[in-house]
C-alpha cells in the first residue's frame, strides 16, 4: 500500500489498484474515459515518487511519454509515495465515490437484432450523473467490461444497460448466453466523464445527440435529464444503425417527443433504404439538418469512427470544441490510436 | 582571430529588400560561416546563432544599444537602448503592470470581451483577412485601453505602429555609415507628431488626476509626492511600447495560424483541445519570431566573440528570428511543429533587457486565439490566396484570407 496525492489531497492505493480507481474511490475527480487504458483521458504528470505503468499500451503512452514523466493513472500503480498532477484541468473537483457493488439481474429482453436491455438490481442505490458508465465482471472470469447507463441520475435503483452482440467476445458470450433473471453480478462505478452537467451549470442550451447502434444508451439519460431541467430547450437526438432491425426504444423517444415540443428525434440507417427512416450515416444528416450549431452542446457516443466523425461534423456547424462531449466504445484490446 | 578567415565578401551584395523578403538565406549562411559578422548593409556586426545570440545578450562585457536607425525613430532614453540607473527605473516603471499575479487579475477581463467583438464582426460572413480584421485589431485594441488610450481608434494604432515599424527598421547605410534612404524616417516622424498631439493632452490630465492608466502609473509611481517623470523622458518608451508591444501579439497570432495551417493535423488537435495553445504560441514565435532582429548589444571592453576579436564600443545586432532557425538545436527549424521538444527559445530576447511583456503577450495571443477557435472551429486558409511574410526586424505575414462554412 502506498500513498497518492494530488493537489495536495492525499489517498492510500491499495495493491491491486490503478491511482485512478484509488482517486475515484476517495470522491477526488480526475479525467477519465476508458479505464482500460485506451483513450489516454487520464494521462497525468508524475511529480516525484514511482509508478508501474502495468499494462499501459506504448500506443497509448508512448516511451517517450514514459521517459518525460508521464503515465496512465487507470493502468499505473504507485511503487512509493508518489505525487501527481493534472495536465490542463481544473484541479480540485469532486466526484461520485466509485464503488463495488453486488448486483441481481432482474431483467433481459431482446430489443433488437443482436441487441439486448439488461437490468441490475441494487440493494442500495447508487450516485452518478446521467451518462457515465459502470464496468461488470464477467463471472468466471477476471474480465471486466464497461456498459453506459441509460438511467437519469433518480433512476438509481435498478441499472439500465443496453449490450450489443460481439461474436465470440468474453462478455457477449455470457450477456446473450447463459445470463438469467436472479443472477448475482459484480459492478464497479460509476466511471467516465462522459454526463450530463451539474443542474447548476446546466445553461439550457440547445443540445445535439448522436448515438451509433447502443450508443443510444447514456444519450437516453442525457437527453431525459435535459428535458427534464428545461422542457422547452431544443435537443435533436440521432441514431444511427446499419438496418431497421438494429433500431429500438422509437417508442420511448416517441414519447418524449410527444412530451416535449422542443424535442425531435431522428433514425438514419446506414446499410439500407426504409421509408420514415434517413439513409446514411447520422453525422451526415445533422450536417443536412442544422444550419448551425453555435452555442450548442454536442453528444457523442458510440463506435469510435462514428465519434470522430461526429466531432467533425458539429465543428462544421461551428459547434465550439469545448462543448463537444464524447464516449468511444472502445474494445477492450484495441488500443485508440 | 582563432578561426580560419571565412571569405564574407558575399555579403557586400546583400540588400536591405532582400533581408526584409527573406532574411533566412542569408542567415542560414551566416550562422555556418560566421556566427558573428559584420554585415555592410546594417553597417553593424550581427549574432546569427542561438549560442552567440546569447552569450552577447547575457554578456557582461556587453550592455544594450538602441540601432542608429531605432534611435532615430524614438528618441532618448527609450528602454530598449539605456542602461545603469536609467534602465532600472524605466524598467521599475513598467514592469508592475505586467507582473503575472496582476496581468492574471485583469487580463481576461481586458482581452476576451475585445476578441469576441472583433470575432463577432466576421464571423457570419464565412471568410475574414484574419491580420488586419483581427489579429491586430485584438493585439492594439488590449494594449491601448491598457495604456488608457481608449480616444484612439484601433485602426489609428496600427497605423502608428506600422509607421514607426518602418522607420525603425530603416537601417540600410552607407559605406560612410550615412542612412541610405533617409526620407523613410518620415512616416515614423509623422506618427510621432501625431502621438504627441494625442497624448500630451493625456499626459497633462493624468498629471493632475492620475487614473489606473498604465501611462498614468508610469507619470506617477515611484515619484516623491506632487512630482512626476517628465513626459519627454517617458515618451520614447511610449514609442517602444507604440511599436512593438502594439504590432507583435498580433504577428504573433497570425504566425501562429501560419504554422498550425501548415499541420492540418496539428491545427485540428488545438482547436479540439484548446490548452494546447500555449505551446502551439510558443512554436509559433520561434517558428517566425516577431521580432527578428532589432535590438542591439554593445560591448564595453574588448571582447572575443565566437573567435572574432572585437574592440570596446562596437554594436551587436541581435537576430533572434535566425538563431530560433539554428540546426545545432532544432530538428527541420523551418518547419512549424506543436510536438517539437519544447527547448527554449529567445523570441522574448535574453539577459536584463530580455521582454519585459512576454507573459501579458502570451496571454492576448492565447486568448485572442482562444475566442477565434472557440467561434469558428471550422477554420480554414484561403487557398486561393497567397501567405507573404516580410520583415526583418520585426517579421510576420502581411495578410491570412482565411474561410469557414457558415
Ligand atoms: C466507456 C465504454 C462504454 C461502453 N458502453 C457500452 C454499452 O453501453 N453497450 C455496448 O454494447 N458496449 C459498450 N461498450 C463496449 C463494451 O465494453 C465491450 O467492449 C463490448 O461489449 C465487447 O465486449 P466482449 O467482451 O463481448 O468482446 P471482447 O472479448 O472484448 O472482444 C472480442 C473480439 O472482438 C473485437 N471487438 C470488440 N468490440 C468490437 C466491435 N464493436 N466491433 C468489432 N469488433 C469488436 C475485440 O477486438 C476482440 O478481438 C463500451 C465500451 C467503453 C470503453
Ligand atoms: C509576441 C509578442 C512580443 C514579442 C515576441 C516580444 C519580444 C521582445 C524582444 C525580442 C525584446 C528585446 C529583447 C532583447 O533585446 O533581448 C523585447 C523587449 C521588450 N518588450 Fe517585448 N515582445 C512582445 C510583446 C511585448 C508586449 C505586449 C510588451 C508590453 C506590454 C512588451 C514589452 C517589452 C519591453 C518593455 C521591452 C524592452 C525591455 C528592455 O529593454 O529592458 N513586449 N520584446
Ligand atoms: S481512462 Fe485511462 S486510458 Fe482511457
Amino acid at each position: 500500500m502506498s500513498a497518492i496525492s494530488v493537489d495536495g489531497r492525499r489517498v492510500e492505493c491499495a495493491e491491486d489498484q490503478s491511482m485512478l480507481e484509488a482517486f475515484l474511490r476517495a470522491g477526488i475527480w480526475m479525467p477519465n474515459s476508458c479505464n482500460q487504458g485506451t483513450c489516454g483521458t487520464c494521462k497525468l504528470q508524475v511529480v516525484c515518487g514511482e509508478v508501474d505503468h502495468g499494462d499501459s499500451p506504448l500506443e497509448t503512452l508512448t516511451a517517450e511519454e514514459r521517459a518525460a514523466g508521464l503515465a496512465l493513472a487507470c493502468q499505473a500503480r504507485p511503487l512509493a509515495e508518489t505525487e501527481v498532477a493534472l495536465r490542463g484541468s481544473e484541479p480540485g473537483r469532486t466526484t461520485h465515490v466509485l464503488r463495488d457493488l453486488t448486483a441481481t439481474v432482474v431483467g433481459v429482453e431482446e430489443i433488437a437484432r443482436d441487441t439486448r436491455r439488461i437490468l441490475l438490481g441494487l440493494e442500495e442505490p447508487l450516485a452518478f450523473s446521467a451518462g457515465q458508465y459502470v464496468e461488470l465482471l464477467v463471472p468466471g472470469t477476471t474480465e471486466r467490461r464497461p456498459y453506459s447507463l441509460a438511467n437519469t441520475a433518480e433512476e438509481d435503483k435498478v441499472l439500465e444497460l443496453h449490450v450489443r452482440r460481439v461474436p465470440g467476445g468474453v462478455a457477449s458470450e455470457w450477456l446473450f448466453g447463459p445470463v438469467a433473471v436472479g443472477d448475482r453480478v459484480e459492478v464497479r462505478g460509476p466511471l467516465g466523464d462522459f454526463h450530463a452537467p451539474d443542474a447548476d451549470e446546466d445553461q439550457g442550451e440547445p443540445m445535439v445527440l448522436i448515438g451509433g447502434g447502443t450508443g443510444l444508451a447514456p444519450l437516453l439519460g442525457i437527453a431525459r435529464t435535459a428535458l427534464a431541467r428545461h422542457p422547452e430547450r431544443t435537443v435533436v437526438l440521432y441514431h444511427g444503425v446499419r438496418v431497421e432491425a438494429d433500431l429500438y426504444d422509437t417508442d420511448r423517444l416517441e414519447e418524449l417527443a410527444a412530451g416535449h415540443p422542443g424535442f425531435s428525434f431522428v433514425t438514419v440507417l446506414s446499410r439500407e433504404a426504409v421509408r420514415g427512416h434517413r439513409h446514411g450515416y447520422a453525422p451526415d444528416a445533422f450536417v443536412e439538418d442544422i444550419a448551425g450549431a453555435r452555442g450548442w452542446s454536442g453528444w457523442l457516443c458510440g463506435p469510435p469512427p462514428m465519434v470522430e466523425a461526429g466531432v467533425k461534423a458539429f465543428k462544421r456547424r461551428r459547434m465550439a470544441p469545448r462543448l463537444i462531449h464524447r464516449e468511444k466504445f472502445t474494445a477492450a484490446d484495441a488500443p485508440a490510436p | 582571430m582563432t578561426t580560419t578567415q571565412q571569405d564574407l565578401s558575399w555579403l557586400d551584395d546583400v540588400t536591405m529588400s532582400d533581408l526584409e523578403r527573406n532574411p533566412y538565406p542569408t542567415y542560414e549562411r551566416l550562422r555556418r560561416e560566421a556566427p558573428l559578422a559584420f554585415v555592410p548593409v546594417l553597417g553593424s556586426y550581427v549574432a546569427s546563432t542561438a549560442e552567440v545570440c546569447r552569450e552577447v545578450a547575457t554578456s557582461p562585457d556587453f550592455e544594450a544599444v538602441i540601432t542608429p536607425a531605432g534611435g532615430r525613430t524614438f528618441g532618448h532614453p527609450a528602454i530598449i537602448g539605456v542602461n545603469g540607473d536609467i534602465h532600472a527605473d524605466l524598467r521599475g516603471m513598467v514592469e508592475p503592470q505586467l507582473q503575472p499575479a496582476e496581468v492574471d487579475s485583469w487580463v481576461d477581463d481586458l482581452v476576451r470581451p475585445i476578441a469576441r467583438r472583433y470575432v463577432e464582426q466576421f464571423e457570419d460572413r464565412g471568410r475574414a483577412e484574419l491580420v488586419a480584421e483581427f489579429c491586430e485589431p485584438v493585439s492594439v485594441r488590449s494594449l491601448g485601453d491598457l495604456l488608457g488610450l481608449q480616444s484612439v481608434s484601433s485602426d489609428k494604432l496600427r497605423e502608428w505602429f506600422h509607421k514607426l515599424s518602418v522607420s525603425f527598421t530603416n537601417a540600410a547605410v552607407d559605406e560612410n555609415g550615412e542612412f541610405t534612404n533617409p526620407e523613410g524616417f518620415t512616416p515614423g516622424d509623422e506618427a510621432r507628431a501625431e502621438i504627441q498631439e494625442v497624448v500630451d493632452p493625456l499626459i497633462d490630465r493624468w498629471t493632475e488626476h492620475p487614473e489606473n492608466t498604465a501611462i498614468s502609473h508610469w507619470l506617477h509611481d515611484g515619484m516623491p509626492p506632487g512630482k512626476t517623470r517628465a513626459r519627454e523622458y517617458i515618451y520614447p518608451t511610449i514609442y517602444v511600447y507604440l511599436l512593438g508591444a502594439m504590432q507583435e501579439p498580433g504577428h504573433g497570432m497570425a504566425s501562429t495560424l501560419v504554422g498550425l495551417f501548415s499541420r492540418p493535423e496539428q491545427l485540428e488537435e488545438v482547436v479540439d483541445d484548446p490548452s494546447l495553445l500555449p505551446r502551439a504560441i510558443s512554436e509559433g514565435m520561434r517558428w517566425t519570431s516577431p521580432i527578428w532582429s532589432a535590438t542591439a548589444r554593445i560591448s564595453t571592453k574588448p571582447v572575443t566573440i565566437a573567435g572574432v576579436d572585437l574592440p570596446a564600443g562596437t554594436p551587436v545586432i541581435l537576430s533572434y528570428g535566425s538563431a530560433n532557425h539554428d540546426t545545432g538545436k532544432y530538428d527541420a527549424p523551418t518547419e512549424y511543429d506543436l510536438h517539437r521538444p519544447p527547448l527554449p527559445h529567445l523570441a522574448f530576447g535574453a539577459g536584463n533587457h530580455a521582454c519585459a511583456g512576454i507573459y501579458y503577450a502570451n496571454q492576448v495571443m492565447r486568448i485572442g486565439l482562444e475566442e477565434l477557435f472557440e467561434a469558428i472551429p471550422n477554420l480554414e486558409r484561403d487557398t486561393g490566396e497567397g501567405v507573404e511574410f516580410w520583415g526583418w526586424g520585426f517579421r510576420g505575414p502581411t495578410s491570412l484570407h482565411c474561410t469557414w462554412e457558415v
